[in-house]
């Protein structure tokens, strides 16, 4: 068996662990949250009122598009081949063990031969086969499954429990890729049932069972009887505790956190950094924080054209934008500066403070080097006549109150340097048009994936795609021969060292040329009534995980 | 031809040019936003969609077609009654509107009902005798109709739901769940009416077939009840043609705030989406129930004023 790369995560999740454990007393004590776990039984029975902000999934199947809502609640009733523990290693989850050949081309699954779908298929090879045909089918629609299986070629069915994996070239990612949401293996009769069935009540093998969808309002979901095939790190084998999850969508989070308090529903995501500070001061309900993998939240600089095709541009802006005391102000304590363009909780992500401290004489001395010397009557900085304009699309969906505040305080105090930023604030099709139409100089766009392949997707220069409705990831616009020779090298080694080094050589390109400025983890918060006991965030892109839970009173 | 078959061809002329204009203006309008429907419908926030499948995606929904053809394809839909399918939810657009017409519909319903019940009541009491009444009912009219009903939503969480306890903050499809929705859409609605019709309630007070029914021993909550009220209902029963549009914009807000399914949720959601076979399906029946409203308040009005029905014979 081919170990995942060995390296360990620095204290991953610890809070997600602590919560998971001992319940309400973790905030208040921070440290010592073992104690009170022997004293609390689980009991079995009862319905969770889970209260989701994000958008309410178009599709219940991640393999149709592949976003983070679908992910949320797919993971109640779908599983994947393999999963990731705390420390960031991948474990068995529906695949108890794996090889890959010397070449790298050929990976061979063994998969569980006690497993079947909730509609009776059984878990086999061929139903393996129909899952990554189904994702590589472009009648899906997939974007990110098709994305994560972007190397794979077919599947071969060895016998009834071995699927063989044919490789274009190697991918040191695909056992990170294989362990999200988005490439979850689903009955391949349920698949068959056609994209518009499908779409409604996806069929895995995951302790819950897609019960009813009342659009816009909840989803039910019952409790899987027969549930036998928890991964390799869940608390408890077997059926959950739970007799079914009551999964409701409340976009307003003022009213999400109103039906916390008052007892409505039992958890709650996407919970604001005022409402956790309160919520968790009194003791009264417990957090969950679990940053999401992949990408930091950074603002990225468009190089690809001026201003920003000056590496002392792009460096005066970044020294000019006080990120600091912003979030201080406005996250309380919730978010933690990040200096990487990858999630706290990437094994490989690589930091360098001192590359971002704030210095306004830093950044005016880099802009008078920069030839933009002369300031027009509002104090903003040109040259040839040409004002010093920065356009910044910004997503009301994607980014929180907290963080369009953040990013005025940035506009604040980079008009100090001479910058003049102008925020727009778009819904989620209008901000798509202005990244694809490339009119934007700033732009902060979430990215979430497991492990630092992350990077290629983001800063690849095959990621810039001249076309201008054509979708980019690299909205960077970073075009650096050498950068995509040590991604494209890091994605297909083997070697776990040369590996690591690789993508650490490519961090410091990336950051040392002020290509993105990082802001914090991408934040993803839960709030729990105390009642909720054994409730996790799963390792793999951290949504919650029910599972193991139950409800005491 | 008799007048009246006239005058209802007419209208009926009228009803369709609104709802063409309608569906033009808002067919261009939602093209003038930028946007890409194509990435929205591969997953929005956080999905990361290939170029293959957006292309194919702009072929399968026509996104890829002129606008003008894309707006007489439209059209030609439109004529033969098919309103289209979601982009986003893969469902034919009459169904999807149908599943959640009842929601928004019971909504301002009882909106409506308590907005009228809370005008005659505030009406009828600030126009009795004494100053004060008068005084304290215009200040609580106006303020209720500058009400923002986002503000009044989370204010009546605040107080119902977090610190008493008595009302669930969303709606959880118990029949409570109600309270606090159509609350907050009547409360404004009922001051703009009831300031209409205490205006009107003395005006017609004033009216000498007040002082002789006041002669023939009325008492004086009487002529308010049984003949003022009437002229003062005039201009209510006028307005509530206007609260339609009133409605749904605040169904928008309610049911957002509130978790109710519904078509406001529906056509925010849309419209984020750039959804345009939603939006337009949405948008073209508001006009249609703002039509029908029109009629409907026309001929409550000829019931409650005689001389309308006088006027109208040739």
């Amino acid at each position: 068996m081919r170990s995942a790369p060995a390296s360990v995560r620095m204290n991953r999740r610890l809070l997600t662990l602590l919560a998971a454990a001992s319940g309400a007393t973790l905030l208040l004590s921070g440290c010592t949250a073992a104690a009170p776990e022997a004293a609390s039984t689980p009991t079995a029975g009862g319905t969770l009122v889970y209260a989701s902000g994000d958008a309410e999934p178009d599709c219940l199947d991640p393999h149709v598009g592949g976003n983070y809502p679908q992910a949320l609640v797919a993971g109640q009733f779908l599983e994947s081949l393999v999963s990731l523990d705390d420390d960031g290693a991948i474990i068995p989850w529906l695949a108890t063990e794996w090889t890959a050949s010397d070449d790298g081309l050929t990976w061979d699954f063994t998969l569980r031969d006690d497993v079947a779908f909730t509609d009776g298929t059984p878990l086999n090879a061929e139903a393996v086969k129909v899952n990554v045909e189904h994702l590589k089918d472009p009648d899906t629609q997939s974007s990110t499954g098709y994305l994560a299986l972007g190397k794979v070629e077919s599947v071969e069915v060895v016998d009834d429990t071995r699927a063989r994996f044919h490789l274009s070239t190697p991918d040191s990612a695909l056992l990170e890729s294989l362990a999200q949401p988005w490439v979850a293996i689903e009955s391949p009769a349920g698949i068959a049932r056609g994209m518009d069935e499908n779409c409604l009540a996806p069929i895995g093998t995951g302790p819950f069972v897609v019960e009813e969808w009342v659009q816009q309002d909840h989803l039910t979901l019952m409790r899987n009887d027969d549930y036998d095939s928890a991964p390799a790190d869940a608390a408890h084998e077997g059926a959950p505790y739970l007799e079914g999850i009551e999964w409701r969508f409340i976009p307003d989070s003022a009213s999400r956190y109103a039906a916390l308090q008052s007892g409505e529903v039992d958890v709650i995501d996407n919970a604001q950094p005022d409402t956790i500070a309160q919520a968790t001061k009194n003791g009264s309900l417990v957090e969950i924080d679990a940053p999401r993998p992949g990408a930091s939240n950074r603002i990225e600089l468009n190089s690809s054209r001026a201003p920003f095709d000056d590496v002392r541009v792009r460096e005066a802006f970044i020294r000019a934008a006080d990120v600091n005391d912003g979030i201080d102000s406005l996250f309380f304590g919730t978010a933690t500066r990040s200096y990487s363009v990858l999630s706290s909780v990437e094994p490989l992500g690589y930091s360098d403070e001192k590359l971002f401290t704030t210095d306004l004489d830093a950044a005016n001395s880099l802009l008078d080097d920069a030839g933009w010397t002369t300031r027009d009557s509002d104090g903003y900085r040109t040259k040839d006549g040409k004002r010093l304009t920065l356009r910044f699309p910004v997503s009301t969906n994607q980014s929180i109150p907290a963080e369009q505040s953040l990013f005025e305080q940035i506009q604040a105090t980079a008009k100090e340097a001479g910058f003049e930023v102008v925020i727009s604030p778009l819904d989620i099709s209008g901000w798509y048009g202005a990244l694809f139409s490339d009119s934007y100089e700033l732009v902060s766009a979430p990215y979430t994936k497991i492990g630092p392949d992350v990077l290629r997707t983001l800063y690849d220069s095959a990621g810039i795609t001249p076309a201008p409705s054509g979708y980019f990831a690299n909205l960077a616009q970073l075009n650096d021969p050498e950068l995509d020779e040590l991604l494209r090298s890091a994605a297909s080694t083997s070697d776990t060292d040369e590996r690591a080094s690789l993508y650490e050589q490519a961090q410091k390109i990336i950051l040392g040329g002020f290509y993105a400025l990082p802001l914090y983890d991408q934040q993803n918060h839960f709030l729990l009534s105390t009642s909720v006991k054994g409730a996790r965030a799963m390792p793999t892109v951290s949504t919650p995980t029910f599972a193991d839970a139950w409800l005491a009173e | 031809m008799g007048s009246a078959v006239r005058r209802t061809l007419g209208r009926l002329a009228g009803a369709l040019f609104v709802l063409w204009a309608v569906a033009t203006l808002t067919f261009f309008a939602i093209h003038l936003v930028p946007g890409d429907p194509a990435q929205a419908i591969l997953g929005g926030p956080g999905s990361q969609a290939s170029q293959e499948a957006l292309d194919r995606v702009r072929a399968d929904y026509g996104l890829d077609q002129p606008l003008l053809v894309q707006y007489f394809a439209m059209l030609g839909r439109l004529v033969t009654g098919n309103l289209g399918d979601s982009y986003a939810l893969r469902m034919p657009v009459a169904e999807l509107i149908g599943g959640q017409l009842a929601g928004t519909v019971v909504l301002a319903l009882l909106a409506l009902l308590v907005a009228w019940l809370l005008a005659i009541g505030l009406a009828l009491w600030s126009t009795g005798p004494g100053r004060a009444s008068r005084a304290v009912a215009q200040g609580v009219e106006l303020t209720a109709a500058s009400l923002p009903q986002f503000w009044l939503a989370t204010v009546l969480i605040a107080v119902f739901s977090t610190a008493l306890g008595w009302l669930p903050a969303v709606s959880t499809g118990t029949p409570t769940g109600i309270v606090l929705p159509v609350v907050t859409l009547a409360v404004p609605l009922a001051g703009f009416l009831a300031q209409l019709m205490r205006e009107h309630l003395l005006i017609a007070l004033e009216q000498p077939f007040a002082l002789s029914a006041r002669a023939r021993g009325e008492s004086a909550t009487g002529i308010r009840l049984r003949h003022a009220l009437r002229h003062a209902a005039l201009p209510g029963i006028n307005l509530s043609g206007w609260a339609v549009g009133y409605l749904i914009s605040g169904a928008v807000v309610v049911e957002t705030i509130f978790a109710r399914p519904g078509l406001g949720r529906t056509l925010l959601r849309a419209v984020e989406l750039r959804d345009v076979p939603v939006v337009l399906g949405v948008v073209l029946l508001v006009a249609l129930v703002y039509v029908v409203m029109t009629f409907v308040t026309d001929a409550l009005s000829r019931v409650a004023d005689p001389r309308l029905r006088q006027e109208a014979r040739p």
